[in-house]
């Protein structure tokens, strides 16, 4: 009796053991896991060696990572003015034109494409034989080069042509808020005779804020996160000028193989990551 | 659903301003210019697909193609870059991944959402807590833990690792649904005799039919666009996803692997396609 009564009781946790055992030994037990080896110098064959916060303290030492620092910060800003600002102006003037349906369907087309096929697409563009070549004829022969190999200049070049492909759900988005919105202070506005561009940075944006943070601080957490872009377009180069935090941490563990140095970068950013993913999550978790 | 939304256009029109005849008509200029530039590359791949090797690297990447080397291309993508190979892996591993994660993650929803366990809430926040972290640092954790248990470079441990990354996100979309599905029904049908398990496959499985499939849509569509994981758990050309082998291939070919690159689109493709007339419901969900 008392044996069945105490199967009963744990009955229903059954239905979520094997969700919590796939999720704990995946993804729990890999932070723990991390979090240690960052103490240890490895190289993925030998015996792990304890060097206490040395990973760390090389890090903030290192030129590469600090460029890889200043790197993550270019693309999380840009990815702010860009992730907002060109998806809202998408999304008011197609809510504006007579074409609404098929110019939607254009614009997020790239973004059903996966970061892979959209970073080669961009490589062939901007390779010598695409754009570089069309500014060429149009008299600037010195810009005839392959754009992605110039340091520095290529971060702004990927985060560019980032847009191609980053534009589309953000826009879509930005559509269903602008449709949901009530009309009645936008009437009233009217009747007062308020200007459009009032009439937007007064009336609609305010109207539409809950559609705004979310999109903000959604695209500020994946900004932290590019990888796939990133890597197929200049694998971090050329001399690791182009390397976020994310291809750091893969270089230096996959291709140098220095284990807990790219579990210290791995840290380092899952910090800064989880600090911006508190307010997502405070703010998504708000209404229940 | 369409009737709904141009009503909706309608009153926007209404509300937002008269927006007078000529504005339209510009809005509809600007928004065709960006359109042409926005599907520009699109057709410039296909184009090229129909180029031969040595012809686009004369030089003629905006030039129309002189002959077929369409069929060529394919073979190539076929015998050398083995595209298709990691097309039928990247199949297997996201119908599984999806399926079993959609699986374990409804019935962890469901008791989370309406059975008698304590703490749900740290049930919850636990599988929850695999959206949170940047997935770049589950890559060193796993890796080597797949090369001690001999599941790195397998089919097994593929599959595996695409489950428990969808898990969480199953889970979280389902209990929001769950939740909003009434007590008294769960309560009338325990009077008529069932069992918490048959509420969940008779009852609760077939109302969630639309948010399941969406899930299950974009979560196969997560793993078969993954590069970062399939690049760093798998080295053989027989068991590398698609977009591992599409990133892995020769860029000198630059026609075999925009070739290669529609091969590795069209299930996404398909879905944009089919998902047309909703796919704002739908895709609205794949960012991670």
């Amino acid at each position: 009796m008392s044996k069945s009564f105490s199967f009963k009781k744990y009955k229903d946790y059954l239905y979520i053991a094997p969700a919590v055992i796939f999720i704990t030994v995946f993804f729990i037990s890999s932070i723990v896991y991390a979090l240690r080896l960052s103490f240890f110098e490895w190289d993925g064959f030998s015996e792990m060696k304890f060097v206490g916060l040395e990973n760390y303290l090389r890090l903030f030492r290192d030129k590469n990572f600090l460029t890889s620092v200043m790197n993550t910060i270019i693309w999380v800003a840009s990815s702010l003015v860009l992730s907002l600002a060109m998806p809202l102006l998408f999304a008011i003037l197609i809510t504006k034109s007579s074409w609404s349906g098929g110019f939607k369907n254009i614009f997020y087309f790239p973004s059903a494409l996966s970061g892979t096929v959209g970073g080669l697409l961009m490589t062939s563009i901007l390779s010598i034989y695409g754009l570089p070549k069309i500014v060429g004829m149009m008299g600037f022969p010195e810009l005839v080069r392959d754009w992605l190999a110039i340091p520095y200049v290529n971060t702004f070049v990927m985060i560019v042509s980032g847009v191609w492909q980053g534009l589309g759900l953000n826009m879509l988005l930005f559509i269903s808020g602008l449709n949901s919105i009530d009309s009645s202070p936008i009437e009233a506005a009217q009747i007062e005779g308020a200007k459009t561009f009032q009439m937007y940075t007064r009336v609609v944006f305010p109207l539409m804020k809950n559609t705004i943070v979310v999109v903000l601080l959604m695209s500020l957490v994946n900004s932290f996160k590019t990888f796939d872009n990133i890597w197929i377009m200049t694998k971090g180069g050329p001399y690791r000028t182009s390397e976020t935090l994310a291809l750091t941490m893969y270089e230096e563990s996959f291709i140098r193989n220095d284990f807990g140095r790219g579990a210290a970068v791995a840290i380092v950013l899952t910090v800064v990551v989880v600090f911006v993913s508190y307010f997502n999550i405070r703010n998504s978790f708000k209404e229940d | 659903m369409h009737k709904v939304e141009s009503l909706q256009d309608g009153r926007m029109e209404v509300g937002m301003n008269k927006t007078s005849k000529r504005n339209r008509r510009i809005i509809n200029c600007v928004l065709s210019v960006l359109a042409a530039i926005w599907f520009l590359p699109v057709v410039f791949a296909v184009l090229n697909m129909f180029k031969g090797q040595v012809e686009y690297n004369m030089g003629s990447f905006w030039a129309l193609p002189e002959g077929n080397e369409f069929m060529a291309n394919v073979s190539y993508i076929r015998d050398n870059a083995r595209i298709f190979q990691g097309m039928l892996s990247s199949l297997l591993y996201s119908s599984c991944g999806a399926v079993f994660a959609v699986i374990l993650g409804t019935t962890a929803a469901y008791a989370i959402a309406h059975l008698k366990i304590r703490h749900r809430m740290f049930w919850f926040m636990v599988i929850y807590s695999g959206t949170i972290f940047p997935f770049q640092i589950y890559l060193i954790p796993i890796f080597s833990g797949y090369a001690k248990l001999g599941l790195y470079d397998t089919r097994l441990g593929m599959i595996l690792f695409y489950t428990a990354i969808c898990i969480p996100f199953v889970m979280f979309v389902l209990r929001n649904f769950f939740t909003g599905i009434s007590r008294e029904i769960c309560e009338s049908a325990k009077l008529d005799g069932a069992g918490d398990f048959q509420i969940l496959t008779r009852i609760f499985v077939p109302m969630a039919r639309a948010p399941i499939s969406v899930v299950l849509l974009s979560q196969f569509t997560f793993c078969w666009n993954d590069l970062m994981f399939g690049l760093t758990f798998t080295k053989s050309k027989e068991i590398k996803p698609v977009m591992a082998s599409l990133s892995l291939m020769n860029t000198g070919h630059a026609p075999a692997m925009l070739t290669a690159c529609l091969a590795a689109s069209l299930p996404t493709i398909l879905f944009f396609i089919f998902l047309n007339k909703n796919f704002e419901a739908g895709f609205a969900y794949t960012g991670k």
